[in-house]
């Protein structure tokens, strides 16, 4: 039968209450958000530091994947989600094919990434594709000099996608709308003057 | 030999049409000499890009890669594709959606308000691994295709993320040092060579490239010293992204760092329409941002 782990000394307990870690700006739903959207279990890491020995972001930066999965353990949000580092991350997914403990600290990153921008946390060249896309359907759009080298190669002047068909991209606006994602992003590049 | 073509959906992103045509031109081209036939996905889209849009809502994500693999299911065609990042985002998500009844039904959700519905019917492909899978093609065919030997060149391969990793999501086993792309580049009449940190990203992902260039560039400079000390005569990869990353990021690289590497980047597809006799302006070679003439006077 299970019982309560203690000293059995409620002297000692008394000195040792205040002594457990705890921090003010945890927010254990933050573990759980991130594990969700992330779909891997965050908590199980023990912080061996295999990640951030796989990073190729690590040895040119302050960024360390180790420090974010520990964010996530301890559920520091803020500190997790303001750090402007969370964006080094270049989902290599080399610390996911490491991790001892199979987990998959690069889905941890894109999990903190997507709750950050849910607090308009994001950097600019995130919504510029966004527009991109929004208007052409394509992240990096067709241009006059490639048109002629397509031509040239036998291949029609712009490609067989939304560039030849521009009656798909009203569905694809439609998707973008669903999830209010070109207005969020129309409206944080506005607010920052872009 | 009309009856014994594979016929594919071909996904062609962005990055391939839209900047370097002659990825697109030598998929179509080189396929159909090993039996594969690639026809138009009208009206496909951006993939979408899985660093930029997965970082702000991955559900968006899965509905718009989900749009672009629906298309190919009206087809009733599997999709074949040349970038490792639109594998990231059609592969992934098709697989996902397959197993996943609660995803899917929120992104059938979605794309009933476009009058489209997901089924699961289709499979998505590289198109490199179509060529080393000899149940359509294989290593053999490759080779038997050949007309002009990449004879006496050294050939650097970079395989870059999306197509092989995270591993447990995928189907290419151990991704620490895997080889078959280079019995690909072997079969060429090329020697593959080996290089310090083969697996490493080339540093654009992730959104990566846009949010800090310089820091994108470290990387690839990185693998660029590693690909010097081994006296590569050509980089091939598999990913147009890549691609970039490399050949205008060589650019970037010495115009931000002052080193001059001038390696050429080439896509294993333009590498096979070489050895297969394309000639550079088939390839439209001249659109590199690295010359390739110090690769092509080794083997014209």
């Amino acid at each position: 039968m299970a019982t309560v782990k203690n000293y059995g000394d409620p002297q000692l307990e008394e000195k040792l209450k205040d002594q457990y870690f705890y921090n003010s700006d945890a927010n254990p739903n933050f573990t759980k958000e991130v594990e969700k959207i992330g779909d891997t279990l965050a908590h199980m890491c023990f912080q061996c530091g295999t990640c951030t020995g796989s990073c190729p972001s690590a040895p040119r930066s302050s960024y360390r994947i180790r420090r974010f999965m520990r964010r996530a353990v301890m559920g520091l949000e803020m500190e997790a989600l303001t750090d402007p580092d969370l964006w080094l991350c270049t989902t290599c997914y080399s610390c996911t094919d490491r991790c001892p403990r199979d987990l998959a600290p690069t889905d941890v990153i894109m999990a903190m990434r997507n709750l950050a921008f849910k607090l308009d946390i994001v950097p600019k060249n995130f919504l510029k594709t966004v527009q991109m896309i929004y208007t052409s359907g394509h992240g990096v759009p067709n241009n006059d000099a490639n048109r002629a080298a397509r031509t040239k190669l036998g291949l029609t002047a712009d490609p067989p996608t939304t560039h030849m068909y521009p009656e798909f991209i009203e569905g694809i606006q439609k998707i973008m709308h669903h999830y209010d994602l070109k207005e969020n992003a129309d409206r944080i590049l506005s607010e920052e003057g872009q | 030999m009309a009856e014994n073509m594979h016929t594919y959906a071909f996904f062609l992103g962005c990055i391939a049409p839209n900047r370097y045509p002659g990825c697109e031109a030598s998929a179509i081209a080189t396929s159909r000499k090993v039996g594969i036939e690639l026809v138009p996905l009208k009206g496909g889209s951006c993939c979408p890009a899985p660093g930029a849009f997965g970082s702000i809502d991955l559900n968006v994500w899965y509905a718009m890669a989900a749009r672009n693999v629906v298309l190919a299911e009206e087809m009733k065609t599997d999709i074949a594709l040349i970038c490792n990042g639109c594998y990231k985002s059609i592969y992934e998500v098709n697989k996902k959606l397959k197993e996943n009844d609660e995803l899917r039904d929120g992104v059938n959700e979605v794309l009933a308000e476009i009058d489209m519905e997901f089924k699961g019917s289709i499979d998505v492909w590289h198109l490199a691994e179509l060529y080393y899978d000899p149940k359509i093609c294989g290593v053999k065919k490759i080779a038997d295709s050949v007309t002009r030997p990449l004879t006496g060149t050294k050939v650097a391969v970079h395989y870059g993320c999306h197509l092989m990793k995270p591993k447990k999501e995928r189907h290419f086993g151990e991704t620490d040092n895997p080889m078959w792309i280079e019995e690909l580049v072997a079969a060429l009449g090329a020697e593959p060579v080996q290089y310090r940190n083969k697996m490493q990203c080339c540093g654009a992902g992730g959104g990566v490239r846009g949010y800090d260039i310089v820091h994108s560039l470290d990387i690839t400079n990185e693998k660029m010293i590693n690909l010097q000390e081994v006296g590569a005569d050509a980089l091939t990869e598999v990913c147009p992204f890549c691609q970039l990353q490399y050949d205008r990021g060589q650019v970037e690289i010495k115009d931000k760092f002052g080193i001059d590497y001038g390696l050429p980047v080439l896509h294993f597809n333009e590498m096979l329409g070489l050895a297969q006799g394309m000639s550079p302006d088939e390839l439209a070679l001249d659109l590199h941002a690295v010359s390739c003439e110090p690769f092509l006077e080794k083997i014209l």
